[in-house]
């Protein structure tokens, strides 16, 4: 029978570099996606690819051209045929299971506590509770962190937090990391990003060490991943971290996870990682308002040593609204450019600063969300003005007056108006029912957020 | 290519086709369908790469030819022009339609890029009347799974057993069963649920029968003109022969119709609770009871007169009811059911080949 190799997956994936090359990527992606070689015991060698189009594709189109790869990448004049199957299968065999159930939930089973690589920790010791600036907007963030820190794993579990960039949650969740340690310096605390996370699963499969991978993770006891979002569309890696969550949640080992939306936001996310995401604590760290904005930077300032004037902290503060890391950089240019000129850091130093860098975000007018919300929908910003009532045109009327509503908060009778209705009712009926309907619908839901995504894009 | 055809034959032909092309696929000329002059007749092709769909149209072809069009504008297209003759002339990757008045240029692409049509090799073959086929998957379809972590449950199954044809499909909280027809063929064929429910769309019952042909990987339907190819589901199908009860403690006969509205009713105040519905036969009362409660809504309780058997009650989804009910063909339903974990039967006391099955949820 046939056997898969290290050395044949090797050569397999030099080949296909070499064809996305010369192939377009639409075909690429359809037909080469997910195949893989095999060498018989005789010597010749078999494509498994996926279904049978993509056997008969690569038969009648690209057989010379793979052939001539292969030749390229050292394999002597191969014979080759084609065969339709399953590519390696990471995931478990289910098929075991009984046949009719009365209960849905999965059994997982314990992981057990064999290592093969120590434990990495990930964390920068700079992130820790006493550096984080507590204001309205992180409070609850910081209160359940702090908990979490005292008691792992059994008092939010999982904690996710989600919020705009630089608003400090990967310095949260790696001051609880930081905390455990402290307290316990056997624990064994994992930061990882989501990104690294990925790349760590796929060179486990490519190296056939996924028990290893799978080991490691799930002998943690607190797992931190920053920046969840980045797993979606990543089937492979969601089902290995769906089954990493349910092994630690399991056992009570605590998870903790960053996200910059909230679950029911990040697309392509699966449902069942969806629903256990929002199963401990989420917590919406919010943009922190002005006062806490002028501590942070009191703060910063005095860590350098520098004393600044009420009016300069002020003045940075009102300039940058949303993003602290934004707010440091501003600082640390504005510290950085005062030692250059040798000038104290005051009001007029501040205000030459921020009046070249000043960049106002973009604004997004009614019309454009309009535009928007017809062009996904492919059809004309007539449409949507004018009378018509036909579904395929009233669905995405509503849309736009959701949108409107949620994104640029207008008032009712002001939607009203954009969209050339001349009673208000209208509007409120229309945001009501997308909002019902989003929480029941998947397709209004996918197409909100990436009306949403291209309106800020 | 140089043809013409009806604008009814093209426009039913298209909204068959058509609807498989995929709109949201990586490679553009799947949007497309193929457009192909063979054997006096032309054949429109449109494929997702799971299933691969075509029909062959009676028209006077002066020219050969074939390309690919977009499926959604040349469908619409065409269904907005008046019943009359259609003339299709190729020129390079462009098709030009003529009819009476109106004449349009559609950019197309040629049609050497589109994906291979897969055929059957030494192909095993049966044939199923079309309206016993038609009736059987109206029936079982629905109770086949969309969870993809057990693929075998993502699909219908094609068995026989002594002689017989069956269908079957369960998601493991259901299981459905029809026996279709006397067969000497032997057949055991595991066919994605979105086949079936696409063969369903296309399955004209002024034809007399389906004639399926199969090889291990590929199955063919082929319905009057229109062919329709998919592949099997790889795996071992669970038995689920030993798992249908034959006797029971408590059983109810009543009318079907009364039972799908209360139970319709009692649905209403079961939502928060996943359609969780209590169903109770007396023997005493010779009623049926339905009863649904709702902390924060309120609740239901309808009773149904009719022949019981025994007493007793059990706990339900009202959406699986539904589902069955609203596929059974007599007046009367029966309800059949032993101990509160065991599995319910609903049958028509009339008709023994189709057998229906729910699990009960925890009361």
């Amino acid at each position: 029978m046939s056997q898969r190799g290290y050395s044949e997956d090797k050569i397999w994936q030099a080949v296909l570099g070499e064809i996305e090359l010369s192939v377009s990527r639409g075909s690429f992606v359809t037909w080469f996606k997910n195949t893989s070689l095999v060498r018989r015991e005789n010597g010749s060698y078999v494509v498994q690819v996926q279904n049978i189009f993509a056997k008969n594709q690569l038969e009648s189109k690209y057989s010379e051209l793979i052939r001539a790869t292969l030749e390229k990448n050292g394999i002597e004049g191969p014979s080759l045929s084609f065969r339709v199957g399953n590519p390696s299968k990471v995931h478990k065999k289910i098929e075991d299971q009984p046949i009719l159930v009365k209960d849905t939930k999965r059994q997982v089973k314990k992981s057990g506590n064999v290592l093969s690589h120590s434990y990495r920790q990930g964390l920068n010791v700079k992130y820790t509770f006493e550096s984080f600036i507590v204001g309205g907007a992180n409070e609850l963030a910081y209160a359940a962190c702090q908990a979490i820190a005292q008691d792992p794993g059994n008092k939010y579990n999982p904690l996710f937090l989600y919020g705009g960039v630089g608003i400090g949650k990967t310095h949260l969740i790696q001051a609880v990391g930081n905390q455990v340690l402290k307290s316990n310096k056997e624990a064994r605390v994992i930061y990882i990003s989501t990104e690294q996370f990925v790349q760590e699963f796929l060179d486990a499969i490519r190296y056939k060490k996924n028990t290893d991978f799978a080991g490691y993770y799930r002998g943690a006891d607190v797992l931190i991943i920053d920046d969840i979002q980045f797993i979606a569309g990543k089937e492979k890696t969601q089902e290995e971290f769906f089954h990493t969550f349910n092994a630690l949640h399991q056992a009570n080992k605590q998870i903790i996870i960053s996200s910059d939306k909230p679950p029911r936001e990040i697309p392509t996310l699966e449902e069942r990682l969806r629903s256990r995401f929002a199963w401990g604590m989420s917590i919406d760290m919010q943009t922190p308002d002005f006062e806490t904005r002028c501590a942070i930077i009191q703060t910063k300032a005095s860590a350098k040593g520098i004393n600044l004037g009420v009016d300069v902290v002020e003045y940075l503060s009102q300039g940058v609204r949303t993003n602290i890391r934004e707010l440091e950089g501003t600082l640390n240019q504005l510290l950085a450019l005062c030692e250059m000129r040798n000038i104290d850091p005051d009001l007029q130093a501040a205000k030459n600063l921020l009046g070249g860098t000043k960049n106002r975000p973009k604004h997004i007018s009614p019309k454009h969300v309009i535009e928007r919300t017809a062009k996904f929908f492919h059809i004309s910003t007539d449409d949507i003005l004018g009378p018509k009532r036909d579904k395929d045109i009233v669905v995405p009327r509503q849309v736009a007056m959701y949108m409107l509503r949620n994104e640029l908060h207008l008032s009712f009778p002001k939607i009203a108006r954009e969209l050339g209705r001349k009673d208000h009712t209208t509007a409120i009926h229309s945001v009501e029912k997308i909002e019902r309907e989003q929480s029941q619908d998947d397709t209004i839901k996918q197409a909100l957020s990436q009306i949403r995504e291209k309106l800020y894009a | 290519m140089d043809v013409q055809v009806t604008q009814e034959n093209l426009n039913k032909a298209l909204a068959n086709v058509a609807r498989v092309a995929s709109s949201r696929s990586t490679l553009p000329i799947l949007n497309n369908i193929l457009v192909k002059t063979e054997d006096n007749r032309l054949r429109l092709s449109a494929t997702n790469l799971d299933i691969a769909l075509s029909q062959h149209i009676g028209t006077k072809v002066k020219k050969e030819g074939s390309l690919t069009i977009p499926a959604r504008l040349f469908q619409d297209f065409v269904s907005n022009l008046p019943k009359t003759t259609i003339r299709l002339v190729q020129e390079d990757a462009k098709l030009h339609v003529t009819a009476d008045n109106y004449k349009s240029t559609i950019n197309g692409m040629a049609s050497d890029e589109f994906p291979v049509m897969p055929s059957i090799q030494k192909p095993q073959k049966i044939s199923v009347p079309t309206t016993y086929l038609k009736k059987a998957l109206q029936q079982v379809t629905f109770a086949a799974s969309s969870d993809e972590a057990r693929p075998v449950l993502t699909g219908v199954l094609l068995n026989t057993i002594d002689s017989k044809l069956f269908i079957a499909a369960t998601d493991s909280y259901r299981l459905a069963e029809k026996e279709v027809v006397k067969t000497d063929n032997q057949t055991k064929l595991l066919v994605p649920v979105s086949a079936c429910q696409d063969l369903l769309r296309i399955i004209d019952e002024s034809e007399g029968s389906v004639e399926i042909e199969f090889d291990r990987q590929q199955v063919k339907f082929t319905v009057g003109d229109a062919e329709l190819v998919t592949r099997q589901i790889d795996g071992e199908y669970p038995d689920y022969k030993k798992l249908i009860p034959t006797k029971f403690q408590n059983k109810a006969a009543v009318l079907k119709r009364d039972l799908l509205s209360v139970t319709k009713i009692a649905g209403l105040f079961s939502r928060e609770n996943a359609g969780s519905i209590v169903a109770s036969v007396d023997d005493a009362t010779k009623k049926l009871t339905i009863k649904s409660i709702a902390s924060q809504v309120g609740d239901n309780i309808s009773e149904i007169e009719g022949n019981t058997n025994g007493s007793g009650d059990i706990t339900l989804n009202s959406r699986y009811l539904i589902d069955v009910l609203q596929v059974l063909d007599g007046d009367q339903v029966e309800i059949c059911f032993n101990g509160k974990l065991d599995p319910i039967v609903v049958r028509d006391p009339k008709e023994s080949s189709y057998t229906h099955i729910i699990m009960p949820l925890k009361s």
